[in-house]
């Protein structure tokens, strides 16, 4: 293979791997964090729900979800509800993610609420 | 500051017990606990590892437990976490129901969970060596340095709860009565039994501290609820549960 045509690979190969690692983890701290209140496929089912005077949101509710900006989500995750008017009982995750694990973990959600505005390009802001 | 973690770190390494007993206190360690409990630490960096884990760690057993609860549950050990340690094993979220029940809308336990806790039973004198040598194991001892129980923060049961509920959320994980709270953390009507006041202090400050990956948030107590919140688990775990049942 021609020396670019390498170099032109590795690049292509960088655009789609890193994302998709990116995405793995994201899915690996949803199953591992949010799972035991919003549910196995994160429909606000946990497990613990039972105990809890507030259901946790279901992510796969696309017309809610589609109310709520990217960076609200990403404020909810890492201050907590109560950051964006809503309850305590979504605890603040700030202290057990870095930003940028947060900002996967919106992504994420995304494709459980919205999978359709993601193809069609739509700017969650 | 490094000083002070050198010294820290010397007294740690220094202090097991006197060369003749060493022997044998590890045995027990090494035969009974350490094919499912870690007992060198360090605990669970990633996620893989958080769920590869069979059993509580106990590393740092020394500074977390009370002794005469370790002598009194491993003469009768009984389930503390109501859905395991590793919950991802636990819980099913398509349960079939039983006949006559009305499908749950929520995931739910499952398997081993259901069934009284499988540990290994032993009798009061091997009991009083295990905890003796489980007393011994004390690592993260920094980050107690600074934590106190202020006693004067009392409060009652009912103003306990709302702190415990309303304002931090614990109920979601955590039982405060048998079957009352969620599941996925350890139950804590027994905490004051089961814990040293220090390292509740400690592990509700900053949960990371003492397991990096754990699913406990840092709920970002402020300090003098914090030390009402321990004081209300302590007064909490004095209730008889066994009498209204």
């Amino acid at each position: 293979m021609q020396p670019i045509k390498f170099l032109f690979a590795i690049a292509a190969l960088m655009f789609v791997a890193a994302p998709a690692a990116q995405a793995e983890e994201a899915f690996l701290n949803y199953k591992s964090y949010c799972m035991q209140c919003h549910g196995m496929h994160g429909k606000g089912d946990g497990v613990n729900v039972p105990a809890m005077n507030v259901r946790p949101r279901d992510h796969s509710d696309n017309k809610y979800m589609m109310t709520r900006t990217n960076t609200e989500i990403f404020k909810a995750i890492k201050y907590g509800g109560p950051a964006v008017n809503k309850s305590v009982k979504m605890p603040a995750w700030g202290d057990t993610f870095t930003d940028e694990e947060i900002h996967q973990m919106v992504g994420h959600i995304r494709t459980l609420c919205c999978e359709r505005e993601i193809i069609r390009g739509v700017n969650f802001k | 500051m490094k000083r002070l973690l050198l010294f820290i770190a010397l007294v740690v390494i220094a202090s097991p017990a006197p060369a003749g007993a060493g022997e044998e206190v590890a045995k027990i360690l090494k035969n009974r606990c350490a094919s499912c409990h870690d007992l060198t630490g360090p605990a669970p960096q990633t996620i893989h590892e958080l769920w590869a884990r069979d059993a509580p760690d106990l590393f740092y057993a020394g500074n977390k437990f009370r002794r005469e609860w370790l002598v009194e549950w491993l003469q009768k050990p009984v389930r503390i976490r109501p859905a395991g340690v590793n919950y991802l094993r636990t819980i099913n979220s398509s349960p079939t129901p039983k006949p006559g029940e009305k499908k749950k809308n929520y995931d739910v336990l499952w398997g081993s969970v259901l069934k009284p806790l499988v540990h290994i039973k032993l009798d009061k004198a091997q009991a009083e060596e295990a905890a003796d040598a489980l007393m011994q194991l004390k690592a993260n001892t920094q980050y107690l340095a600074g934590m106190k129980l202020d006693k004067g923060a009392q409060v009652g049961l009912d103003k306990g709860e709302v702190l415990f509920d309303k304002i931090y959320g614990c109920l979601s994980c955590h039982q405060i009565e048998p079957n009352y709270g969620g599941y996925t953390g350890p139950e804590l009507y027994t905490a004051g039994k089961r814990l040293q006041p220090v390292f509740m202090l400690s592990y509700i400050t900053r949960p990371k501290n003492w397991d990096p990956k754990i699913w406990m948030p840092n709920g970002n107590v402020k300090p003098g609820d914090l030390q009402k919140i321990v004081n209300y688990l302590i007064l909490l775990s004095k209730e008889d549960f066994n009498a209204a049942n």
